[in-house]
């Protein structure tokens, strides 16, 4: 077991973007999920789901509308506790860990993408990506706007959200989400609001992070984005289909 | 990047934030004219209630029980002790010496009016000198005048105050009480005679100036001007007694002792009770200043001073805390509204790792900047208002104390927090998946 800031993460976080990326290990646990479930009330939005996820592992997950994708990325983000059964991160068992540790490891270890994309109404995007950085550690302009520049929003980035499309927020979102170059992305649904050209875009830039090796956990609906997977992880009614 | 954060996101909801700087404000206008009363009003106050009177009795040490029969007294005034009227300057040189507003010396004696419209025998009255508006030389003030008109303000005269300059003139101006001035039928402008009750000698004749009311004694008297009496009785230089009217503050656990043995007072409480205007410290300087003297506040005067000014000091301060307790109550539901509309902001930042000192810091900042700018705004209006209000009620502008800005902003930008201590608790509990999700 690694200890909590474990210094296979800080490696890979600290050097992915400039150095070549280290081999990961896919034999080694990044996250480790055992009959999880979570009950809304009488709701079972998950229900007795066991997997394993490797480092630099890149798997996505697939069902229908209202399967429990969005619940299970939320307690992987440590946003949300499970009903019951244990959720290891990165060998810790979370159920233990206070707020604040969720917190730091949140800010350390993981990068975010939400489902309806979610960004601070009177930021422009790259004070949007920079506010990432600045949980993280500190703010740094140009590379805020070599994150947007990635996701081809470069000559974007002095806009307000409320200026943006849908989808050039999703692509500040996945900008944001990757800043701190995080060894463990958590998107769901990232191309949902995107057309053809920038899900293209999107998807290159989730293979170059795997070939970064970062670990990957993806929510789609998309079949195309399914088969880049090394492994699809189906639900249906909250259970593994 | 939290400076620019704050900024921004203060300048996103200004109405809102106009609306909880402006309650803010009128609490700060509200605080800032009571405090600027309530601290010139301890003055401004003290001064009106000297229009009752004096608050402070010298008299010689040994003083003779007075023979007092029918409201005269029969005391033979060789037998009893009296005060060097050289002395009195004195009295005006102690340590608060600006807080003494005036004096006055008194030398009664009883006496025979003759010569009045319905007096077919000579009645007996009561014979007060006094100074009414006499110069008194001070070391730091040669010019300096005093007597009754400073220390009795409320006295009222019908007709004219006395000439006290026209001592060895053959009619010397008098005040007769107006009691007495409705029994023996005497109106201004008439001659009486007096001579004293005791022994049958030098008669004067003098002349009614002014019909004297004053709802005490003094109704029922002859009041003159001092040299007069001394003349008459050939007490020259001597005075019987002296009034003095100082400006004091609410006597406290402290002067209390000491009124009742400053021995017992350590050598430090002795020195904060000297230099504090107390009306037993006063008349404590008092006593050192002039040989043979014994002088005591009137306590029903100078005690209900304190406490009447005390009470109204209390209820500044009662209005002040509910202005301020009504303006957080306020803040705190705007504040509430803010958090509510914003929890889905407060859950991105939480998400992305805010620790949460990070994020109340923010909701906190923007607090103290609403707070800060209604304190400024309330300073001014308060200020304004505190002149009018003075004007009105006192008659004077109020003098604006610099300390009032301090306070008044420390008030507000506290009055803010204390109303956002809530909702920023509410922001640690707010759970960032069930709001981004959108539940
Ligand atoms: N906070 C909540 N309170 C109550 N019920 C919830 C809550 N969050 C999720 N649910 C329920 O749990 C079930 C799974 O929801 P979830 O959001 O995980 O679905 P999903 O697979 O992400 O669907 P979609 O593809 O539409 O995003 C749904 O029935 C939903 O109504
Ligand atoms: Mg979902």
């Amino acid at each position: 077991m690694a200890p909590m800031d474990g210094t296979a993460f800080a490696a890979v976080s600290d050097d992915a973007a400039t150095t070549s990326a280290p081999i990961p290990n896919p034999s080694r646990e990044v996250i480790g999920c055992d009959a999880l479930s979570r009950h809304f009330g009488q709701v079972a939005a998950l229900d007795d789901v066991t997997f394993r996820v490797g480092e630099g592992e890149f798997l996505a997950i697939m069902g229908p509308s209202g399967s429990g994708k969005t619940t299970l990325l939320n307690i992987l983000s440590l946003l949300d506790a499970p009903t019951s059964g244990s959720y290891r991160l990165d060998g810790i068992e979370t159920a233990n860990l206070t707020e604040k540790d969720r917190v730091v490891i949140r800010r350390e270890k993981i990068g975010l993408v939400f489902q309806q994309f979610h960004l601070i109404p009177y930021l422009s995007a790259v004070e949007n990506v920079m506010l990432a950085q600045h949980y993280h550690s500190v703010a740094d302009r140009d590379e805020a706007l070599e994150a947007l520049e990635r996701v081809g929003l470069a000559e974007r980035a002095g806009h307000l959200p409320s200026q943006l499309s849908g989808g050039e927020q999703q692509r500040v979102c996945i900008a944001r989400a990757l800043i701190n170059a995080p060894a463990l992305i958590l998107a769901d649904e990232p191309t949902g609001n995107l057309d053809a050209d920038n899900e293209r875009r999107v998807m290159k830039l989730l293979e170059s992070l795997r070939a970064e090796g970062r670990t990957i956990v993806l929510v789609t609906h998309n079949p195309a984005l399914g088969r880049q997977a090394d492994r699809i992880l189906r639900l249906e009614h909250g259970r593994k289909a | 990047m939290l400076g620019r954060m704050l900024w921004r996101s203060v300048l996103e909801g200004r109405r809102r934030k106009s609306l909880a700087a402006i309650t803010v404000a009128l609490s700060a206008a509200l605080i800032t004219t009571l405090f600027s009363l309530s601290v010139d009003v301890g003055d401004k106050m003290a001064k009106e209630m000297k229009s009752y009177g004096s608050n402070i009795r010298v008299s010689p040490k040994a003083e003779a029980m007075p023979l007092v029969i029918d409201g005269v007294d029969y005391n033979p005034l060789k037998d009893q002790d009296t005060l060097e009227e050289a002395d009195l300057p004195k009295i005006k040189d102690i340590f608060w010496r600006n807080n003494i507003v005036g004096l006055s010396p008194r030398l009664a004696v009883a006496a025979r009016v003759e010569g009045a419209a319905d007096t077919s025998k000579p009645a007996e009255v009561n014979l007060v000198g006094t100074y009414f508006d006499h110069p008194l030389a001070l070391p730091d003030d040669p010019d300096y005048r005093t007597g009754v008109r400073a220390t009795n303000p409320f006295w009222r005269v019908d007709g004219a105050w006395p000439n006290e300059d026209m001592a060895g003139a053959p009619s010397e101006e008098v005040l007769v009480g107006a009691n007495l001035a409705s029994r023996l039928d005497v109106k201004t402008g008439d001659e009486l005679t007096l001579s004293l009750a005791a022994d049958s000698g030098a008669a004067e004749t003098v002349k009614v100036s002014g019909i004297l009311s004053t709802g005490d004694a003094e109704d029922d008297a002859v009041v003159a001007p001092l040299a007069l009496v001394q003349g008459m009785t050939g007490l020259e230089g001597q005075v019987q007694s002296v009034d003095v009217s100082a400006l004091t503050i609410p006597e406290n656990e402290l002067s209390n002792r000491a009124r009742r043995d400053t021995g017992q007072l350590t050598a430090e409480e002795y020195d904060v009770w000297y230099c504090t205007a107390y009306v037993s410290s006063i008349a404590h300087q008092i006593e050192e200043a002039v040989p043979n003297a014994a002088a005591r506040p009137i306590w029903q005067v100078a005690a209900s001073e304190g406490v009447v000014i005390g009470r109204i000091q209390v209820l500044l301060l009662t209005v002040s805390l509910a202005a301020i307790l009504a303006a957080a109550m306020a803040v705190s539901s705007l504040m509430n509204t803010t958090v509510l509309e914003r929890s889905r902001e407060i859950g991105l930042m939480k998400a992305l790792g805010a620790r949460r000192w990070e994020i109340q810091a923010l909701f906190l900042g923007e607090a103290a900047m609403v707070g800060l700018v209604g304190g400024v705004l309330g300073l001014i209006v308060g200020v304004g208002l505190a002149q009018v209000v003075g004007r009105s009620v006192f008659g004077t502008g109020i003098d604006f104390q610099w300390i009032t800005v301090p306070i008044v902003l420390v008030v507000s930008v506290a009055t803010v927090m204390l109303g956002s201590i809530l909702p920023a608790r509410s922001i640690s509990s707010l759970s960032p998946a069930e709001v981004l999700h959108g539940h």
